[in-house]
């Protein structure tokens, strides 16, 4: 085991024993989640839209749906997208989210946006594996300069 | 000399090559200084801007950072950069492109979304994907 974790410096690949079966379960149920549950949601937008729609926003959500099928299979491997999504999501909720509650100054998307987002604020802390994070994002060496 | 730089070229017994690592950190740095804009307005932008496109970005500037240490380990953030922009491309771009309705911004997204998967299939190390993401067993269900 310590040779593999060694050994997986320069990848990410080792046998998924350092993360266990609860967990690996827990990824994947927010990977279909993400994957189906917000695709299903988003999909429709790229095929009807208005024929001047900027589209950036529907790309970028499904894009990341269609990845996160992925993480159903390497769950582990996929991580960088899980931590993508707490990213923007606390980016939102605390650069946009938040304020515009608390002033009472409200996008006309406000209500669309804020249930889903904060849901995935509140979610996604209790979702990633911190310690695997910490290992491998953090202490680990990084990929070689030279 | 002539060996250090077939070394820097060639993969040997390691996943990638060094050129190809140093080829998705300039990636990264590229995201880094061109998405930095868009994060500056996080503390600048109007009360009722709706914020979620700005939001997405900057979360992706965050993995850009992660890249310059731990490019191998951000490929999947590369591949989800190739299918973002390709559906842009796909469902939006090329279509209003072709009907002469695109929005005002459409020629600089053409640009700054469009042109990128051609680039971002040249970062991509397509080998270490097909190995670690295709071939490679998933992790275990039981």
């Amino acid at each position: 085991m310590a040779s593999a974790a060694k050994s997986s410096g320069r990848g990410a690949v080792t046998d998924g024993a350092d993360l266990s079966l609860v967990r690996l379960y827990v990824m994947r149920v927010i990977y279909l989640l993400i994957g189906l549950g917000e695709g299903s949601q988003i999909a429709p937008a790229l095929f009807v839209h208005d024929p001047t729609a900027r589209g950036v926003i529907p790309s970028l959500l499904s894009g990341m749906c269609l990845l996160c099928l992925l993480g159903l299979k390497y769950p582990r491997q996929m991580l960088p997208l899980l931590l993508f999504e707490m990213a923007w999501k606390y980016i939102w909720f605390f650069a946009f989210g938040l304020p515009q509650y608390l002033s009472g100054h409200l996008p006309p998307t406000f209500s669309d946006d804020f249930m889903p987002i904060t849901f995935g604020v509140v979610l996604m802390p209790f979702v990633i594996p911190w310690g695997y994070f910490w290992r491998n994002y953090v202490l680990a060496p990084g990929d070689r300069w030279r | 000399m002539m060996d250090s730089k077939a070394a820097f070229w060639a993969r040997g017994n390691q996943e990638v090559s060094l050129a190809r690592l140093y080829i998705i950190r300039a990636a990264a740095l590229l995201g880094i200084w061109g998405l930095f804009p868009t994060v500056e307005t996080l503390a600048t932008h109007t009360a009722l801007d709706r914020g979620v496109h700005k939001a997405l970005i900057s979360g992706l500037w965050v993995t850009s950072l992660f890249a310059l240490r731990y490019p191998l380990k951000m490929v999947p953030i590369l591949l989800f950069e190739l299918v973002w922009k390709l559906i842009w491309l796909l469902a939006f771009g090329l279509p209003e492109w072709r009907s002469g309705v695109g929005s005002p911004q459409l020629q600089g997204d053409l640009w700054s979304i469009g042109a990128f998967p051609a680039v971002v299939v040249l970062v991509i190390p397509w080998g270490y994907v097909w190995r670690n993401y295709v071939m490679q067993p998933g992790d275990r269900w039981r």
